[in-house]
């Protein structure tokens, strides 16, 4: 076939199509990708306008080795997610340059459809998915007006014809997407390129740190319980736990030592499925304190965290146990307690105020209410904007600012906990969450970070102590959100003044839930339920096949019969077959129509030769030629007169006939 | 290919045109395009599988579907499709056969990008519903003589250019292909067998349109006007019905060679018709009496395509 230039229009739209798939790479993109590309759609674009060829080879050659090099010299590798993403963008931008004809652009489509594939490898979003649907639906519409012959189709037909193709390929991808055998993981592990960034809290705590989530309204994980739910005020979701402060910022033991000492249980047992969004972490948010747990390769930490060798990328689900009360089995091994002993180097008022304390309260407990006390009755205060402190933070919080948030009061109890010679770490994690009455099940989002401490109490093993709860009582009772200062300048945080919005926002949340159970969540397990439904005894990988293939034949058999069936010539209007039948029938009984004969004479003449029929026969050729020629008749009305003209039986022969 | 196509043609038979295209004769491959795609689908499951991603996985098979969803449109596009032909062309060598066809598209949806391949060359066109419209192939022709087409082809790759439909139609399709009309000879004069040399002009003479100064023609028609204009020299010729017919004879052309010979038989041929005079037309094994009009010139003009040609 002769290739033919392209029009400016095709170009022009599938440079749209283009940028509407690289839009939701913008955020992973190297800004000079992203800048390179535009610029060549800019360049190809202004040349088409002008009407003239794309650029010199040896200018394209030049520009394609300088890009790929630069972008080697970036990541150091075209594997993974990032890279090849940069990558194709970059071929894309490249291939535009040079195109002429339809062969070039078809190369494009197929980048389109690929970057669309590489946004959804690490995204779990809804709205993503559909968004995507719609560009590969008018990329596809580009194709078709590419691939017709004069006369084109306009637009609105091209998108429509297209959007068939999709409406009809959802049952066939329905099919595969239920039967189509899952692997549980990856084929072979691929460079862990951090494509998507790291979200919730992080493995170190500086004071502060953790305001800029008490802002985030996303999700970090849901919770259903099996058993009734503990108190709000014992809802502690468990993080990674700090051991060691440089004076500005905590950190945890590095690597994580996976023994924990035993626990003694005590009080109710709690059994959950914790719903976790992936957040590229390798610790799971459990319930304080876990005991047993539904996951491959999770284990506790000598923190009593819940980890798991790989990062959370994808949404999990977790069925766990725990209790809100334990006791220590064994005691506190030197080592740790040098550890969490160590005071914070260079904050001289702070050891000063310590030990004044704990000359008048020698017991350990007595000194922990003595600290709290502390926080209650001097003037503390909470806010989501404390000033900035500097080195010697804790000295400058206690005595200077006394403006903080959790970070900073579990900082500064840990401090003085430790300057008085007892163990003391920080904890951080979620606390609370919302409770979904719609769907039974708790919302624990970033707002709900937050971070406490444990002081170790011989005897009794490690206590939890919220500090941050001695200020502000509410505060863990109701959650961040009421806690922020009421200038709180945020646009989103008016709708949940409102009285209607938590409502209609728990219940859109209950459908997200849906969504993530079966959709995300979808896998071999999932398969075996639908085989299971289906009445398919004992299922596997075969009978998985198997059914796979009938399915697949059945929807094709449909999907042959649906199209194939437009190709038929159209059939005549159902108007039409209807007057064709009475015609028939009064011709059974002696009056055939003649050719030339419209409606009104037909009937004339069937009532002066068969006065018996003739009111029926008038009435019903009236009736017609309204419907035929005096405008478009309703379609009830023509099945009226089809169902008039059925009902319409002549006798064969005049009744007097038989007689004569 | 060919192999291909002598088995549809034995498979087919002979077809009477018009022919309505029945699922039966629709093949489909995929394109190069087609290839392509199904080796980036394969990628997009894999990776889809590799990042244990639902919503890549349901992205691809998606994809996958609506290939598999085209591929039966794309073998709709020509079902159903009446095709009729004009199944004698007439052409010069040198130039090309214009092939006539005709597609009746009596569904109610468009056939968009429908090809009509005959030998290499291509008539593209939509169909759109319920309506009829013509497409064009011109064959190049090179060389004088009878060009049989015994199986054309229809194809197709709407709507998304993955998947090539076509169907063979064994419908004998003849181009007469006259000789390229050139040669320096003069017209012989109106002057056959046996015809007595007349009076140049007679009153009930009429004028019949300019042609070619050659030497020797009577300066009384010469066209001066037209000379004064600055243009090639040029004679009135007349005609009437008492105009005596002129043959145009193979054998006035001695020691020509035989295909120049025609090529100036048929220069004469498309010059005598342009001139509408009568005119006969002699060479070995046809002779055809004088006569005019288009149905004489195109009977002439085969006649000299079909020179030598053995008769079918």
């Amino acid at each position: 076939m002769k290739e033919r230039p392209l029009s400016r229009a095709e170009l022009t739209a599938i440079v749209a199509c283009l940028a509407l798939a690289l839009a939701v790479h913008l955020g992973s993109l190297p800004h000079w990708v992203t800048a390179t590309v535009a610029v060549c759609a800019a360049i190809r674009l202004l040349l088409a306008y002008r009407g003239r060829a794309a650029p010199p080879r040896a200018a394209r050659l030049a520009i394609a080795a300088l890009a790929i090099a630069l972008l080697f010299v970036q990541f150091r590798t075209f594997n993974g997610l990032s890279a090849g993403t940069a990558l194709l963008a970059l071929m894309a931008g490249l291939k535009l340059l040079e195109t002429e004809t339809r062969r070039d652009i078809h190369v494009i489509t197929l980048v389109i459809f690929y970057l669309c594939v590489a946004a959804l490898l690490q995204a779990n979003s809804f709205w993503l998915l559909a968004y995507l649907i719609a560009v590969c639906w008018l990329t596809s519409a580009v194709l078709l007006r590419l691939t017709s012959a004069e006369p084109k189709p306009d637009w609105g037909r091209s998108l429509r014809h297209s959007g068939r193709i999709l409406a009809q390929a959802v049952p066939l991808a329905v099919v595969f997407w239920l039967f189509f055998p899952r692997f549980g993981g990856p084929l072979w592990q691929m460079p862990d390129d951090g494509g998507s960034a790291e979200s919730g809290l992080s493995d170190s705590m500086s004071p502060g740190d953790i305001n800029q989530l008490a802002l985030s309204d996303d999700i970090a994980f849901r919770v259903q319980f099996a058993t009734a739910a503990p108190p709000a005020q014992e809802l502690y979701w468990r993080g990674p736990v700090m051991h060691d402060f440089d004076g500005h910022t905590w950190t945890p033991v590095h690597p994580a030592i996976l023994s924990a000492p035993a626990l003694q249980p005590e009080g109710p047992e709690y059994r959950y499925t914790l719903k976790l969004e992936p957040h590229r972490h390798n610790w799971i948010f459990a319930l304080d304190w876990p005991s047993h747990w539904d996951l491959p390769h999770g284990a506790l930490t000598s923190d009593y965290t819940l980890v798991q060798p790989d990062r959370v990328s994808q949404p999990i689900d977790v069925a766990a146990t725990s209790h809100t009360h334990v006791q220590a089995a064994a005691p506190l091994s030197a080592v740790w307690r040098r550890r969490d002993t160590a005071p914070p180097a260079g904050n001289p008022r702070t050891a000063e105020l310590a030990h004044t304390l704990r000359a008048a309260h020698p017991d350990d407990l007595d000194y922990v209410r003595a600290v709290l006390a502390l926080f209650t009755r001097q003037p503390f205060y909470y806010t989501l904007t404390p000033p900035k402190l500097a080195d010697s933070s804790v000295d400058e919080f206690l005595f200077t600012t006394r403006r903080g948030f959790c970070g900073h009061y579990a900082s500064a109890f840990a401090a003085l906990m430790r300057a008085a010679g007892i163990p003391a770490r920080v904890v951080t994690g979620y606390q609370g969450g919302t409770f979904n009455r719609f769907a039974d099940y708790w919302i624990v989002r970033q707002s709900d970070a937050h971070a406490w401490n444990e002081v170790w109490i011989d005897g009794s093993g490690w206590l939890r102590v919220d500090p941050t709860s001695a200020i502000d009582p509410s505060r863990v009772d109701r959650g961040l959100n009421d806690a922020v200062n009421a200038d709180d300048r945020l646009a989103s945080r008016w709708q949940r003044r409102t009285v209607w919005f938590p409502d209609v926002r728990l219940r859109l949340d209950a459908l997200r839930e849906l969504w993530r159970e079966r959709i995300l969540l979808f896998d071999q397990d999932s398969q075996q339920h639908v085989l299971e439904w289906l009445n398919i005894p004992e299922p596997d990988g075969q009978k998985l096949a198997l059914v796979l293939t009938v399915a697949l034949c059945l929807v094709l058999s449909w999907l042959t019969w649906e199209v194939r069936r437009e190709a038929d010539p159209v059939r005549k209007e159902s108007l039409v077959r209807a007057y064709a039948r009475l015609c028939a029938k009064l011709a059974a009984g002696g009056v055939a129509r003649r050719v030339h004969e419209g409606p009104e004479d037909y009937a004339r003449r069937v009532a002066a030769q068969r006065p018996d029929l003739g009111p029926a026969v008038t009435a019903l050729c009236r009736q017609y030629s309204r419907l035929r020629y005096a405008g478009a008749g309703a379609e009830s009305t023509v099945r009226q007169f089809a169902a008039a003209v059925r009902a319409f039986r002549p006798r064969l022969k005049p009744p007097g006939s038989r007689a004569s | 290919m060919t192999r291909i196509r002598a088995w549809a043609a034995r498979r087919h038979g002979l077809d009477s045109l018009p022919m309505t295209i029945h699922r039966r004769r629709v093949y489909i491959l995929p394109t190069r395009f087609g290839l392509l795609l199904a080796a980036v689908l394969v990628a997009m499951l894999i990776a889809g599988l590799n990042y244990n991603s639902n919503l890549g996985l349901a992205f691809a098979f998606l994809m996958a579907s609506a290939a598999l969803v085209t591929m039966h449109h794309c073998n709709r596009n020509l079902l159903g499709i009446e095709v009729d032909a004009a199944t004698e062309v007439d052409a010069f060598a040198g130039r090309e056969a214009d092939f006539e066809f005709m597609l009746r598209n009596a569904s109610s949806v468009d056939r968009r990008d429908v090809e009509i391949r005959c030998l290499t060359s291509t008539g593209i066109r939509s169909v759109l519903a319920r309506s009829s419209d013509p497409v064009t192939v011109a064959v190049p022709v090179a060389e004088r003589g009878i060009l049989r087409i015994a199986q054309f082809e229809l194809r197709t790759r709407y709507p998304f250019g993955w998947f090539h439909a076509w169907t063979y139609v064994q419908g004998a399709l003849t181009a007469y292909v006259a000789p390229a009309p050139h040669g320096s000879r003069a017209l012989p004069a109106a002057a056959g067998l046996g015809a007595a040399p007349r009076a140049e002009s007679s009153g009930d003479e009429e004028f019949a349109g300019l042609r070619a100064y050659q030497p020797g023609m009577p300066l009384k028609h010469m066209a001066w006007k037209v000379l004064a204009r600055g243009a090639e020299p040029a004679v009135r010729s007349y005609t009437g019905s008492s105009a005596q017919p002129e043959w145009l004879e193979w054998s006035s052309l001695e020691g020509l060679a035989a295909e120049t010979r025609l090529s100036q038989l048929c220069s004469w041929v498309v010059e005598s018709d342009a001139a509408q005079r009568v005119f006969g037309l002699r060479i070995p094994g046809v002779e055809i009496q004088p006569d005019r009009g288009a149905a004489h010139r195109i009977a002439c003009l085969r006649a000299l395509a079909a020179y030598g040609a053995p008769s079918p």
